[in-house]
């Protein structure tokens, strides 16, 4: 014969009081962790691009003519961007939709690339009224090509210079 | 007339006020998850002047503290002083920009007595035309400057 018993189940609602946790010392926690936090919090990376002037982007000289060893240049043209190694024009790209085909402009670099001396450098030639927020998105393409040195320069402005 | 106060949190016979502090512990660890993400041991090295938008860039390389010049919209500044209104250079014959040039060329001295390297940190908003930036590098390079960076917004 079983003992009959007389304790009292618990209710659901009772047990869960019995399960209820003291959560202040994590709340303290939490008001002293998160002002420290938010202070060394940096909502916006920074980053930067490094370039040179030309003479200074890379030094080779040409031992046979003592002159400075052509690079791969790209011009930055309101209305076209253009690849020339020294005076001769390799390629030119208009502008795609009203922007600058960088795609475009990459791919035709990376081809050149392998036709030239310099392989790790290349020079922007910029016109004056491009705005820089469209250099520093072609200072990237050539970057992610591989070209760790890049040297920024003034393009002369045709239009201006037959004025 | 007392008037009882009624909380679903109050144990029934208890005087004791207990607040429901679940949703709020909830609120906390959410927050706290999305500052440890945006949390930086050495923080920004470079603060970016409240007057200009800088371009955005895929690098990932951090700054590093040097000689820095701000292009904003209106003027070029270095260290919280306007050098020169972009109106009085832009399009002037000359490329070299006295005021700047003469701030540099105490930077450079500067450079050399500390044996920093002789690199200047253009800070330009992203609608600066090329010639004003033209300007600025070409009379930093006069002062023996012939390394730049130019600061961006990492690309999220």
């Amino acid at each position: 014969m079983t003992p009959l018993s007389f304790t009292r189940e618990r209710s659901p609602s009772e047990a869960a009081e019995a399960a209820d946790i003291d959560v202040t010392p994590v709340m303290n926690m939490f008001i002293i962790l998160i002002p420290f936090l938010v202070s060394m919090a940096v909502f916006t990376h920074l980053a930067i691009i490094e370039f040179s002037l030309p003479p200074n982007v890379g030094t080779g000289l040409d031992a046979s003519s003592g002159k400075p060893k052509l690079k791969l240049t790209v011009v930055v043209a309101p209305d076209y961007l253009a690849i020339t190694h020294g005076e001769r024009m390799l390629d030119s790209l208009g502008l795609v939709a009203g922007r600058y085909d960088v795609d475009g402009m990459a791919a035709r670099l990376r081809a050149h690339r392998e036709d030239v001396e310099i392989k790790d450098e290349v020079i922007l030639a910029v016109r004056d009224r491009i705005t820089f927020k469209h250099v520093v998105r072609i200072m990237d393409a050539c970057r992610a090509l591989g070209f760790p040195k890049i040297g920024l320069s003034s393009a002369t402005d045709e239009s201006r210079r037959e004025l | 007339m007392r008037i009882p106060a009624v909380s679903h949190a109050q144990e029934p016979g208890s005087s004791t006020f207990r607040p429901q502090l679940t949703s709020l512990v909830d609120v906390m660890t959410i927050l706290l998850v999305f500052l440890i993400k945006s949390f930086s041991v050495e923080g920004n090295l470079v603060t970016p002047s409240p007057d200009l938008e800088l371009p955005v860039s895929t690098s990932e390389k951090p700054p590093r503290p040097t000689c820095s010049i701000e292009i904003t919209r209106n003027a070029v500044v270095a260290d919280g002083n306007v050098l020169a209104a972009l109106e009085s250079f832009a399009d002037a014959d000359s490329l070299l920009i006295p005021t700047l040039y003469d701030w540099m060329r105490v930077e450079r001295e500067k450079c050399d007595d500390t044996a920093k390297a002789p690199e200047v940190m253009i800070q330009t908003d992203k609608e600066v035309e090329f010639n004003i930036v033209k300007r600025v590098m070409y009379s930093c390079s006069r002062a023996g400057f012939a390394d730049f960076t130019v600061l961006t917004f990492e690309e999220e």
